[in-house]
């Protein structure tokens, strides 16, 4: 396949995945900000720090919009500006679909398209400002009908392997951070009597989509260790550090000819990333939550930007040096 | 929608055909003069008969979301990026009855093998130069004539493989051709979308009504594109090269990429090692036989045509003349669809098929010949004058409606440059019952048609109709969809002798 298009399936997936997420985390936020008793500060300002964005946003509309759950739902769901704000991933969702619309196929497309036209429109406008968790909603199942439609009407080969690769790498960016937000609101929760430290450890289950699995997996337990082995080690559980790794490393193998620098240096960092997870599960997790969880956002960084623009199996200029010598 | 039809039928007391005329002194598509129908167009009207302003309203809302969520659009170049737009379309069908068809079919493959030779005898031989059919000043006076080229064959022989012709209707109710388009001819995706619609829309219609399906198209494509290759068509790689997302066209070079199951390549991805084209892949680079390629001469090529375009591809005319590559349509084209060669082709047709053109065209009066020039210069505010070097409606002079201040203009603009200008009298185009949204019911509006014509190793063959290119607003004869123009879907009635 095209290198150009393989790069385009693969900032696909992961826009669609960050743009689910995004809206995901968000909806969870709300609602333990009108249960948990916490002040507004201590639920919206994590979301912000994890988004990367603590800095712009506090630049913008002041220190105290982090703390202010109708600053931060705007900034993350609408400035155009805001790099990971639903909008600007849904809009780049839907150019990047449009610019590989013959690969993608139709359904995937319109899906795409509609999301798109909806949430630009004047419907999601006005329902943000009356059923606002309905938004989030509607954005969560039309990123999940793509994802879907991703697996059921396309051809399980290359152009899928990278699009779901961006999705395993986004979205083991996404739970890390997920959980590294959960530390921070933790922290502030500190001394907090037991039933507001359950109700934050199952909002941070639901916001990785866990809830259920988990307490079928633990029968109703929960306690710490359950649910930061569950998020990072759980091998059935799809969002999961351990299975999105593992299943990135699967598509790296299934992409095995593909000759490129970026692929394999890429693929030898996640393959070390997923070694150092199974020996600090080995070791009873020595590190500190955050150290752990900053690593692995790191590494996944790193990854992906080795594979920045690393998707031709073989360069231009090494192809043509290589035609030269043999004549 | 068979539910609205149906309703339809049973509530309408009114429907939105009622009181519809033509125009004074034009030939409208639907009607005669005295209101009677005509005849290969009663399944229109009957169609329309049963429907009421509210039901045809639904129906076209439809039919608009229905575009817009299959993002059936094109671009604007009205700022950096390109705003996209959908593509208008009004639900009435267009009709061609079954024997006008015939004939039109006959008509443009004439045409087409005309300039076809006409174009291998100026970049060979350049008989018709010597012989005075066609005058030699306007040939090489023209931009898109490349001397470069000469002695040149494109591998597979064939020059043209897509070309769009634009006919339109005079009042005396005779088809004429008004431009020649044998670059990259665009609008095709768009007759195969209309039919979509359409189907959506009127199940129940399009299932008793004969008409000639065009969801072929890409198929037939396809194989033109392979049958010229220069190396085993079974073992060709084709592709479609687009100038990318935001070209005004992209949504059809997708389109056709998609349909015909072949890669959609930017210049980027592709490049050229020892006279041969390869696209960059995962895999390694492998190597190319024919490019569909949808960018204009001047940008396939930096090495060949202009150094600072980004767009093209080093090398790519070198491997074309090495015969490595079939490039299509052909380089060097532009020449044969040129506004100031035109008047000429019905001589082209006579010298290189000695047949009569079966195919009028439009009168026109070439400023490079003086006294064509003086009665042009005299007769300004009659006339609608035209650059031959521009398209998509601009570059023009609509005499009777123009200022005197525009008149002036152009006045000065053909003294000074008169190879660049032609004219013509106004033609009143025909018109069609189309949907006005504000007024909620149907008036005439006037058409043009854009046939497609693909020709390969065994011959030409037609797309049954084409683009039917409708100008919405009142009183306008501008049907470009870059000027608030739209499209209908076209039917050509099927043959009822068997």
């Amino acid at each position: 396949m095209i290198s150009r298009v393989a790069d385009h399936c693969f900032w696909l997936g992961r826009y669609i995945e960050r743009a689910e997420s995004t809206a995901r985390l968000l909806q969870v936020t709300r609602t333990l900000a009108f249960d948990a008793e916490l002040p507004p500060l201590y639920c919206w300002r994590p979301l912000v720090i994890v988004s990367g964005q603590y800095p712009e946003l506090a630049s913008h509309l002041g220190a105290d919009a982090a703390g202010n759950g109708d600053a931060v739902q705007r900034y993350m769901t609408w400035a155009p500006d805001n790099p990971v704000s639903v909008r600007t991933s849904i809009r780049a969702a839907r150019e990047g679909a449009r610019s590989i619309r013959e690969v993608i196929g139709h359904d995937i497309w319109e899906a795409t398209n509609e999301l798109y036209l909806w949430f630009m429109g004047e419907a999601a406008a006005a329902q943000y400002l009356h059923d606002r968790d309905e938004v989030y909603r509607h954005i969560r199942r039309s990123t999940q009908l793509c994802l879907g439609l991703v697996r059921s009407t396309m051809m399980h080969d290359e152009p899928m392997d990278f699009l779901w690769l961006g999705v395993m790498l986004e979205r083991v960016g996404q739970t890390a951070r997920t959980l590294d937000m959960h530390h921070h609101i933790q922290g502030a929760a500190e001394g907090q009597q037991p039933l507001l430290q359950t109700a934050l450890w199952l909002s941070l289950l639901r916001a990785c989509s866990g809830f259920e699995a988990y307490m079928r997996r633990e029968q109703g337990r929960v306690s710490r260790e359950g649910v930061v082995s569950f998020l990072l080690f759980e091998a059935r559980f799809p969002r999961s550090l351990r299975y999105c790794l593992r299943t990135a490393l699967a598509l790296f193998r299934r992409l095995a000819p593909t000759r490129s620098g970026g692929t394999t240096a890429a693929r030898a960092r996640l393959e070390t990333l997923d070694r150092w997870l199974d020996q600090q599960e080995k070791d009873g997790l020595p590190l500190s939550e955050h150290a752990l969880l900053t690593h692995v956002v790191d590494e996944i960084g790193a990854a992906c930007g080795e594979l920045q623009g690393g998707f031709e199996g073989l360069a231009e200029a090494e192809f043509i040096s290589r035609q030269a010598q043999s004549q | 929608m068979v539910l609205i039809e149906q309703e339809a039928t049973r509530l309408s007391t009114s429907t939105v055909l009622d009181g519809y005329r033509a125009l004074p002194g034009t030939y409208d598509e639907l009607v005669e003069a005295g209101g009677k129908t005509r005849q290969h167009a009663l399944m229109v009207a009957n169609l329309l008969g049963n429907m009421n302003a509210d039901t045809f309203a639904r129906c076209q809302a439809l039919a608009e979301l229905a575009l817009s969520q299959r993002g059936v659009t094109f671009s604007v170049y009205s700022d950096n990026r390109g705003t996209e737009k959908v593509m208008p379309v009004c639900l009435v069908p267009r009709v061609i009855g079954a024997s006008e068809w015939t004939v039109l079919e006959k008509g443009l493959v004439q045409r087409l093998t005309a300039l076809q030779m006409f174009l291998d005898d100026l970049y060979g031989e350049q008989r018709s130069l010597r012989e005075r059919v066609m005058p030699a000043d306007l040939i090489f006076g023209s931009k898109h004539y490349l001397p470069q080229l000469k002695g040149m064959k494109p591998p597979g022989g064939v020059r043209i493989h897509i070309a769009g012709i634009d006919l339109i209707r005079s009042p005396d109710g005779v088809l004429r051709v008004l431009e020649d388009n044998l670059r990259t001819p665009s609008g095709v995706s768009y007759v195969i979308e209309n039919r979509l619609i359409t189907k959506r829309v009127f199940p129940a219609a399009m299932d008793r009504i004969g008409v000639r399906r065009v969801d072929d198209y890409p198929t037939q494509l396809v194989e033109t594109l392979r049958s010229v290759s220069p190396e085993d068509p079974a073992r060709s790689t084709i592709v479609v090269l687009t100038p990318g997302p935001f070209n005004s066209a992209y949504f059809e070079h997708s389109f056709l990429a998609r349909s015909m199951g072949i890669e959609l390549v930017e210049a980027s991805d592709l490049f050229v090692s020892g006279d041969q084209v390869f696209v960059k892949t995962t895999l390694g680079p492998r190597r190319v036989h024919v490019i569909y390629r949808r960018t204009d001469d001047a940008y396939i090529d930096p090495e060949f045509f202009r150094p600072d375009s980004m767009l093209g591809v080093p090398g790519l005319m070198r491997a074309w003349a090495a015969g490595q590559v079939t490039l299509a349509n052909a380089p060097g084209n532009g020449v044969a669809d040129d506004k100031a060669i035109y008047p000429y082709v019905p001589d082209l047709i006579r010298f290189f098929l000695s047949e009569e053109p079966i195919i009028e065209q439009v009168p026109t009066f070439v400023c490079a010949r003086p006294a064509d020039r003086e009665y042009v210069l005299a007769h300004l505010d009659q006339l609608v004058v035209k650059a031959v070097d521009e398209a998509g409606g601009y570059g023009m002079l609509m005499g009777p409606e123009a200022s005197a201040a525009e008149l002036d203009m152009f006045r000065e603009r053909i003294t000074s440059d008169p190879r660049r200008y032609i004219a013509q009298h106004r033609i009143e185009l025909s018109t069609s019952p189309t949907w006005v949204a504000e007024e909620r019911r149907i008036e005439p509006r006037r058409i043009d048609l854009r046939p497609f014509i693909l020709t390969g190793k065994s011959g030409s063959w037609v797309l049954p109709g084409g683009l039917t290119r409708v100008a919405l607003r009142a009183g306008s004869y501008v049907v470009n969809s870059s000027q608030g123009g739209g499209s209908k879907d076209t039917w050509v009635q099927e043959d009822a002798t068997p």
